[in-house]
């Protein structure tokens, strides 16, 4: 039998993300879509599958809990570890007029294990100074990041005023290829 | 003694007795409330009595029990008497009311035992325990201890307390018994209070209340419960026993603990006093019997309730521990730390002083503030521990640490939000909007993608006037100082003397070294000329700072002067309008020193200056030997001459002196000699020394005069306005009346405004606003004008020109520049303002005249700006005109060299280095720094920016590596839906699965994206056609992507409809329906949509039923009737129930004849489906076939399904069965047959037709081919019968059919519909476009089925009015002379021209997209396009032509919605169906088209609006209005719409030569097909029948396809006598070699398996003009006969 090493090989490391937004719970209102995305350092490279979307406006009639079961389905190869795809989520709000305001952001690493894992994401809101909750309060709307990276980002965010707001569950299987290969361990 | 059992009997009689009390007393309600309050109170007491209770009851059952309790009893009556006596004795109280009070405990007690009857709800038991008993003894005792105690207490306690306790008791005493009972000794004293009536009322009175108490026992009714818990019971009644209860417990707790000590005490005694006291209880118990039948009683029912409990259940005490005696035994374990300041002593060591380290200087921190209690407390405990002491510091506190609380919070405060925030955090505050477009999620991007706009922010910070018109004589000279000062300040902070002395002096050391080092031979040529420029240098050096350092001083005198003026000024006008004020600052310096370096300084200069001389001299001198030198050989040379003329001249005599004087002049002239050197170096040298002194005395400090240093401050007092004389007020009146703006002028338009800011006195404006222009024009100017403003008018002040920044000047990093500006406006004031450009003078006389100009300085600052993203906002450097010069040069290093945007930093340090810039030299500091950077190898300046450092390091594979992957470029190419990859369905896991060839198609295309690829076209025409269509499909596509990612509800959500009333009422209805009725319906069947669909589950479903007039065969051997060919006229179509031809022919063929066997066969993507076989010419198959139905590429999107070519064949074949049994002998008991097919006729339909319609339902004309061999078209009238004599009216064989697709496929939306959603950009008027758009949806509302069209899509993708592609056209010239006698002949002609130009519908080419229409040129050239454009095209021509010709938009039946043509020709109207080039009549059966939406021409729309739309049923008569409503009428004229169409249309001549060479080669294509299909049999070609058909081929296409059968047919059976032909002739347009080869292919020709088969194949090509080309195939196979 013939040692092939990685580079005769060529086997490159591989990431499957497949999994879902299943929904969202303790927002102070329930009619709720969320707008989602997947960032990546410069490694990485998309093979298939949507980075971002958005799910559709769930209103639940009994609980509080919105459900989208939103499908993500992506598959990533990477040269290093370095950028691992973050998922940053927008939470946003639809009102009784059809307008949307936003009720939070929120980001979390993708799992690096494989497997099946459930996550939850809990999410805040910028508040603004009290004129604009004011303002917020009576005819909607609401402040945001002028800079929505900010979310996945390591900037200074201690200024900022925020409130907490519900958490995002999601459901992701990772299946790793070919990163024993390179010496990581999962 | 009763036994038990007897017992129980009674019990049970007592129940019975009970229930029925219980049902008497159920009424009485008024009690309860009483009685529950009873219950309450007496649930706690007389448990302990239990025994007495039952002994009394049960008539002493057990004696023993009796004495025992007796005994108990007497023990502890003696025991409260004991104690009584004991306290009496003590002495405590008087005697007397100690005997009235001990009544009181034992009637308390007594009075419990009497409530107790009617709780009661235990079972009595024969045998007591002792244990019970003893505890009963113990409680009892307690109790009564307690009352003693009670008793007690009360005698201390207030009179009245007492008094109203007591009289509630007696209150509640009513439902007790009798209480007088228990004691003999009160007995007396209360029997004689109570009679006996009284008594026995109480008896009764409370026999009730113990029945009612009774019930209770049991279940509570549902109306006590309620009562139990509403009603507001009497508080007082409860009030009391509570009391009592309480107090008794409390007593209890206390007696618990006395008791043990007592009972040990007077143990001796209770056991004497027991035996005493017997006897007295006896009498008591005696005393009780009277009452003891009713108790008992009462007891024994009571006793049966309730069976359970308490017998097994030990009634205690609360265990309880005293709280003294608790907190005794705690103190011995436990240790409580006492809250006494702890005395230092004890905390610090023995023998020593606590030493307080504050007091030594030594910094203690703060200690955390603690609570004195809580530090003694712990001090205290600490000591008790061991080595508590370690626990103090020297001071004698506790060691603590300082308070590490901050006193202020380390979050920083969160004042303003906006104001410093990190822009990166900012937020925006959005409204809630409603999103039409939800757009996708960006996370990065910005709101401004795509067009980017260019901002400049104009910041105007404020001005001040050096000269201002109210300016009064001190603001002038103050203006004056102040800029001299400036001017001093800039000087001073330059410091160029210093500098130009520091170099002066460094040039000096350099050159004294030079000379040091190198002797005065040593020197080389260089090094002297380095000399020499050093001394240049020095001198150049010398002279700068010189004239720096006069005008240092210069200006230091001015400053001093101006001052002194000022004062002065001040001083006579006595008031003070500014606040300057100027301070000289004396700097003293050491005499000797300074004067020393004077003296060296000036002996410097003169050195330099001698050796400069001596120089200059040495030059001269040179120069002047050198002159000198060429002089005198001038000299000679002239002398020389002179001796030669002066031979020459000798003769005459009188003129040599003249010549002398010439001589003389001429030596004059000539001799330059220079004047003597020494004697001006040594004038000039004492001279020099002189001036070099005098200059330095004059310009430079003089030794020992201190320095001094200039200070302006504006501390000084402005004299208030009161105290000033009336021109001054005046003066500052209206300086307060003024206010001034500044207006931003950009490319001379007034873009903003600054707001008005009033003058201040010191005439300075602040405005500090920032104007943010956005741009779009290129900036040319950039204006500033200053207004000022006096009450509401304003005046230009002045107005300045901004410069323009560089590209790279941002916001930011900008400075700001003055600007200074001035006004030559004159302005006189009667005030003490002294004007502009009005003379005045400082002087008292008047003289020194003084004229000043309003003028000032203007600070702004323009940059381009930069966004939220930091990208600046400037237009692009390349586009920046060479015109644009920098304000800002001066302030980049870089910029002011004159190398703006020189960026390479090799070539700047070259550029450095060659022009030796001075690296002391201020302004080139920041270049020289630049150039230091950029020089040091460390600190190279990358050329880029690493985004993420430390990637590299710890890849795992190289980029390079991750690009070749194969699978990945596989994965990512699938999931971009590249074309050749979409769908792919199984990639391989392993990259080494992954062969290269994938990729080899895509990479070709890619590579061959402009290459035309003409094999498959066979004409480079043909080809560039296709490639540019797939261009236009393309562009227009990705156009159209965009809008179809825009989904509505529908397409994602199915959703029913909710029923309503008027649909539940139909469904009702149906439910009468017939079960089957005669005339079933299709239903609407469910609606799949096409994503989830895969191979194998859609199939096309057709369902075949009949077909009529099929040809026949003709016998070999029957004689060929000549058919007629008769020039056709348009009115024999017409001509109703007259059809002679086939009334002639009739006659000749029996009837009897198996004429045809005809079968369909059903030909879908290469699967094939046949019906059975029918008999005779008018067949009835009415068969379903099912084909299945796989999607290109398994993808089963609309857009795919839409576009797709393939189409159904409908072939109609004749069986025929030959008789192919060799032997004769077999005949008998074996059939041997050979089934032969023959190809009769098709018809095609395109997938994407049914597709689009869901469902084809209708009679079609089987296309059949012109000529039949070896069949006919046969007639009979008797077979057919009178029905059809309409039908058969029009010529040819026709097929009844239904089409659908299983499941039904929600069909895109179709084009109509689309186009209705996308805004097409459009030249049209708007007016006009309103009207088409209102007269569509009018007609849509109107009649929804029927097609409407005004305005259609160009090949631009611009909306155009349809009536602009209706003009006359002149067709190709070849056809209007073919037949120039007959016009119908032309118009056929035209109308097969039109034709043969290949049909490709529009939404194959452009799927889903939109319908296009080209106009008639851009059609030919495309030589393709769809029903519209052939329509038009013919339109055109017969517009040409003369006739009177309309657009019909309608629907036909396979096609859809589709346009024909409609002629009128001598009173009838015909219907061209243009794709085919036929015409119909009117009334036409089989007509295609089957509904009429409108009528088009070049001048009109019309609209249909009759109630019929069936061309057979309505009127085409367009003029009346009533039936057809037209677009343009009298309101809306048509306003004169030019064509789209050109005016005339440039044909090509047919090439005949590339027809043949497409001939041949087609030929070759479809014999090797042929020969292909055929892979089991040889294929034999029979060249002489195939030249004999070619022959025929040209005759038919001059006919015109139409029957010249017969002649031709005759001619080959002579040829070909001996064979069986079958075979036909192919016609079609000619597009692609594709769809001739699947024609071929679907009439299945060579399916013949004969073995003695042999073909002929005969193509023609023949060309019309513009590449229009017709192909004719004749096939024809042929069988051995003989």
């Amino acid at each position: 039998m013939k040692f092939h090493g990685p580079r005769a090989t060529l086997r490159m490391a591989e990431l499957h993300i497949i999994g879902q937004i299943v929904g969202a719970s303790g927002f102070p209102h329930s009619s709720l879509f969320c707008k989602w995305g997947i960032h990546t350092g410069g490694a990485w490279r998309l093979l298939s599958g949507l980075r971002e979307g958005q799910t559709q406006v769930d209103s639940p009639q009994t609980s509080d809990v919105a459900f989208w079961s939103h499908p993500i389905d992506l598959h990533y190869a990477t040269k290093g570890l370095q950028g691992w795809p973050k998922l940053h989520l927008q939470v946003w709000h639809q009102d009784s007029f059809g307008r949307c305001e936003l009720s939070g952001y929120g980001y979390c690493h993708v799992p690096s294990s494989p497997g099946h894992h459930r996550l939850r994401c809990a999410t805040w809101r910028p508040l603004g100074s009290w004129q604009e909750q004011l303002a917020q309060s009576f005819v909607g709307g609401g402040p945001q990041l002028r800079f929505p990276d900010v979310i996945y980002s390591g900037a200074d965010r201690y200024r900022l005023h925020t409130g907490a707001a519900g958490t995002v569950e999601l459901e992701l299987g990772i299946i790793l290829r070919n990163f024993d290969k390179y010496g990581v361990e999962s | 003694m009763a036994s038990p059992s007897d017992l129980r009997e009674k019990i049970r009689k007592k129940r019975r007795a009970l229930q029925e009390s219980l049902a008497k007393s159920k009424d009485d309600v008024d009690t309860q409330a009483l009685v529950t309050t009873e219950m309450e109170m007496s649930r706690d007491r007389g448990r302990t009595e239990v025994e007495q209770e039952l002994s009394g009851s049960q008539e002493q059952q057990v004696t023993t029990l009796k004495q025992t309790l007796k005994a108990q009893r007497m023990r502890r009556r003696r025991k409260l008497l004991s104690d009584t006596t004991a306290e009496a004795t003590r002495g405590e109280q008087p005697m007397g009311t100690e005997l009235s009070e001990v009544g009181e405990p034992l009637d308390s007690v007594t009075k419990p035992r009497s409530t107790w009857h009617t709780q009661r709800d235990l079972p009595p038991l024969p045998v007591e325990t002792p244990l019970r008993r003893r505890v009963a003894e113990k409680l009892k005792a307690a109790r009564s201890k307690a009352e003693t105690l009670l008793q007690q207490e009360a005698l201390s306690e207030p009179t009245s307390c007492l008094q109203s306790l007591r009289d509630r008791e007696t209150l509640t005493r009513f439902d007790v018994e009798c209480p007088p009972q228990t004691d003999p000794g009160l007995l007396s004293r209360e029997a004689g209070d109570l009679s006996t009536a009284a008594r026995v009322k109480f008896q009764d009175v409370a026999h009730r209340v113990r029945q009612k108490a009774e019930m209770e026992t049991g279940l509570p009714t549902a109306e006590m419960a309620y009562n139990f818990f509403t009603f507001n019971f009497d508080p007082e009644p409860q009030e009391e026993p509570v009391k009592h209860q309480k107090k008794r417990k409390s007593r209890r707790r206390d007696r618990a603990e006395e008791e043990e000590e007592e009972e040990e005490e007077e143990g001796d005694s209770h056991r004497e006093e027991e035996e005493a006291g017997a006897e007295q209880e006896e009498e008591q118990e005696e005393g009780r019997d009277e009452d003891a039948p009713l108790v008992g009683d009462q007891g024994s029912e009571l006793f049966i309730i309730d069976q359970t409990a308490q017998d097994f259940l030990e009634v205690k005490a609360v265990d309880y521990v005293g709280y003294h005696s608790r907190v005794q035994r705690e103190s011995e374990v436990l240790f409580t730390p006492s809250l006494r300041t702890v005395p230092a002593s004890s905390k610090v060591p023995e023998n020593m002083q606590p030493r307080y380290m504050e007091d030594e200087g030594l910094y203690v921190g703060e200690r955390p503030p603690m609570s004195r209690v809580n530090q003694n407390i712990l001090e205290n405990r600490i000591l008790q521990q061991d080595e508590g002491k370690k626990w103090f510091g020297d001071d004698g506190r506790v060691q603590a640490l300082p308070d590490p609380i901050k006193q202020s919070p380390t979050r920083p405060p969160l004042f303003s939000l906006e104001g410093d925030l990190d822009p990166a955090l900012q937020t925006v505050y959005r409204k809630a909007l409603k999103s039409k477009h939800a757009g996708r999620y960006i996370p990065g991007a910005g709101p401004g993608e795509g067009h980017r706009h260019c901002q400049l922010d104009v910041d105007v910070a404020g001005l001040i006037f050096s000269h201002h018109p109210l300016f009064s004589r001190e603001h002038v000279l103050g203006a004056r100082l102040a800029q001299l000062y400036d001017q001093h300040l800039a000087r001073q902070s330059r410091n160029l003397t210093g500098l130009l002395t520091d170099k002066l002096n460094g040039l000096r050391n350099a050159l004294r070294n030079i000379k040091d080092l190198h002797g005065e031979q040593g020197r080389s040529m260089a090094m002297r000329q380095r000399i020499v420029e050093y001394k240049e240098e020095v001198k150049n050096t010398r002279i700068l700072r010189n004239t720096e350092q006069e005008k240092d001083r210069t200006l230091l005198k001015s400053i001093v002067k101006v001052w002194k003026e000022m004062k002065a000024l001040r001083e006579f006008q006595r008031f003070t309008n500014t606040a300057y004020k100027l301070h000289l600052r004396r700097e003293l310096v050491e005499l000797q020193k300074d004067e020393q370096g004077f003296e060296a300084e000036i002996q410097t200069e003169l050195a330099e200056l001698k050796g400069e001389f001596e120089d200059e001299y040495q030059r001269k001198m040179e120069q002047y030997s050198q002159q000198h030198e060429e002089w005198r050989t001038w000299r000679r040379k002239q002398k020389a001459r002179k001796k030669k003329k002066k031979a020459k001249m000798r003769d005459d005599g009188e003129e040599e002196e003249e010549e002398e004087e010439e001589e003389e002049q001429e030596e004059e002239f000539l001799g330059d000699e220079p004047p003597k050197p020494e004697l001006p170096e040594k004038q000039d040298w004492a001279l020099a020394e002189q001036q070099v002194r005098e200059r330095a005395s004059r310009w430079r400090r003089r030794p020992g005069e201190p320095v001094l240093v200039p200070e302006i401050s504006l501390s000084g007092s402005i004299t208030p306005t009161e105290q000033c004389p009336r021109g001054e007020i005046a003066r500052r009146e209206d300086i307060s009346k003024r206010s001034l703006l500044v207006k931003v002028l950009y490319n001379d338009k007034e873009v903003s405004r600054t707001d008005r800011r009033t003058l201040s006195s010191d005439f300075r404006v602040h405005f500090g606003q920032i104007f943010n222009l956005k741009i779009v024009n290129w900036p040319e100017s950039v204006r500033l004008q200053v207004f000022e403003v006096v009450g509401s008018s304003s005046s230009l002040l002045a107005e300045v020109f901004v410069p323009l920044p560089d590209t790279t000047v941002l916001t930011g990093s900008a400075p700001f520049q003055e600007l200074e500006f001035g006004s030559s406006q004159r302005v006189a004031f009667d005030h003490e303002g002294v004007g502009s450009d009005v003379p005045f003078s400082f002087e008292v006389d008047g003289s020194n005249k003084l004229t000043l100009l309003t003028s000032g300085k203007l600070s702004c600052c323009i940059s381009w700006a930069v966004d939220n993203n930091d990208v600046p906002l400037a237009p692009p450097t390349s586009q920046q005109p060479w015109g644009v010069r920098s304000g800002l040069r001066q302030m980049d290093a870089i910029a002011c060299i004159g190398a703006s945007g020189l960026s390479d930093m090799k070539k700047l340090s070259k550029w450095a280095a060659e022009s030796r810039l001075d690296p002391n030299d201020p302004s080139n500091a920041m270049l020289m720094q630049l150039l230091t950077v950029a020089s040091s190898g460390s600190m190279q300046m990358p050329d880029y920016f690493r985004l993420e450092q430390l990637q590299e390091e710890f890849n795992f594979v190289t980029d390079e590596e991750l690009q070749r992957s194969k699978r990945f470029r596989l994965l990512t190419l699938r999931s971009q839906e590249v074309a050749e990859f979409r769908n792919y369905k199984n990639i391989p896991a392993v990259e080494r699965e992954v062969s290269e060839k994938v990729f080899q198609d895509y990479e070709r295309r890619l590579q061959e994206g402009e290459v035309i690829d003409t094999r498959d076209h066979l004409d480079a025409h043909r080809a560039l056609v296709a490639k540019y269509l797939q261009k236009v499909q393309e562009s227009v596509v990705n156009r159209f992507l965009i809008s179809k990612h825009h989904f509505i509800l529908s397409d994602l959500v199915q959703e029913d409809e909710v029923p309503s009333i008027g649909v539940l009422g139909l469904n009702l209805f149906k439910l009468a329906e017939p079960k089957r009725p005669l005339k079933p319906q299709r239903k609407e069947r469910k609606k799949v949509t096409a994503q989830n669909l895969s191979d194998g589950d859609i199939k096309v479903l057709v369902n075949i039923i009949r077909a009529y007039d099929i040809p026949i065969r003709k016998p070999l051997s029957s004689k060929p009737a000549m058919a007629s060919k008769s020039a056709r006229s348009f009115k024999e179509p017409f001509a109703a129930g007259q059809s002679s031809q086939s009334a002639l022919q009739g006659g000749d063929w029996p009837l009897s004849q198996s004429q045809i066997r005809p079968f369909v066969e059903v030909s879908f993507q290469r699967t094939v489906c046949q019906t059975t076989t029918a008999d005779g010419p008018n067949p009835c198959w009415n068969e379903e076939l099912e084909l299945p139905f796989s999607a290109p590429n398994g993808d089963y999107s609309t857009s795919s399904l839409q576009s797709m070519k393939d189409e159904v064949f409908i072939n109609i074949f004749d069986e025929m069965v030959f008789d192919i049994t060799e032997d004769e002998r077999e005949r008998g008991s074996s059939v041997h047959t050979r089934i032969e097919r023959h190809w009769l006729g098709s018809v095609k339909i395109p997938f994407s037709t049914v597709y689009l319609q869901s469902r084809i339902d209708g009679t079609f004309k089987v296309q059949s081919p012109a000529v039949l061999l070896g069949y006919s078209k046969e007639r009979s009238l008797a077979s057919e019968g009178g029905y059809d004599a309409v039908r058969c009216l029009s010529e040819g064989s026709f097929i009844t059919l239904f089409i659908t697709i299983q499941p039904q496929l929600i069909p895109g939306e179709s084009v109509r519909e689309r186009m209705k959603e996308i805004k097409f950009d459009t030249q049209e008027e708007e007016r006009l476009l309103q009207a088409a758009e209102v007269f569509q949806r009018d007609a849509a509302l109107c009649f929804p089925g029927r097609p409407c069209i005004t305005t259609v899509i160009d090949i631009n993708g611009r909306a155009v009015f349809v009536t602009r592609y209706i003009r006359a056209l002149s067709p190709p010239q070849e056809l209007l002379d073919a037949f120039p006698n007959s016009p119908q002949e032309t118009m056929d002609l035209v109308a097969r021209y039109v034709s043969l130009i290949p049909s490709l519908p529009d939404s194959v080419s452009f799927a889903g997209i939109c319908d296009i229409w080209s106009t008639c040129d851009q059609f030919l050239t495309l030589l393709a396009g769809d029903e519209e454009e052939h329509a038009v095209l013919l339109c055109n021509y017969f517009l040409f032509m003369k006739k009177k010709a309309w657009l019909i938009i309608g629907t036909a039946v396979p096609e859809g919605p589709t346009a024909y043509v409609l002629t009128y020709e001598q009173g009838h109207y015909l219907i061209w169906d243009p794709s085919k080039g036929q015409y119909y009549g009117q009334y036409d059966t089989f007509c295609p088209l089957q509904t009429v939406g409108c009528l088009i021409n070049a001048d009109n729309v019309w609209f249909n609006l009759q109630p019929y739309d069936a061309p057979m049923r309505m009127s085409f008569d367009v003029t009346r209005s009533k039936l057809w409503k037209p677009f343009f009428s009298r309101a809306f004229p048509n306003p004169g719409l030019s064509s789209v169409q050109p005016e005339e249309i440039a044909y090509n001549r047919p090439d005949k030569a590339a027809a043949a060479e497409l001939q041949d080669r087609i030929e070759k294509v479809l014999k090797e097909k042929i020969m292909e299909w055929r892979p089991r049999h040889p294929t034999r070609w029979n060249r002489y029948c195939t030249s004999t058909l070619r022959h025929f081929l040209p005759k038919l296409e001059l006919s015109g396809g139409r029957d010249v059968g017969e002649e031709h047919r005759l001619e080959l059976h002579n040829l070909l006598g001996d064979y069986r032909i079958s075979g036909f002739p192919l016609h079609m347009a000619f597009s692609e070699l594709h769809p001739l080869m699947e024609m071929v292919y679907s009439t299945g020709v060579h399916n013949v398996e004969a073995p003695s088969i042999e073909f002929a194949l005969a193509v023609y090509v023949h060309p019309y003009p513009s590449s229009v080309l017709s192909v004719w195939v004749y096939l024809a196979s042929l069988v051995r006969t003989r």
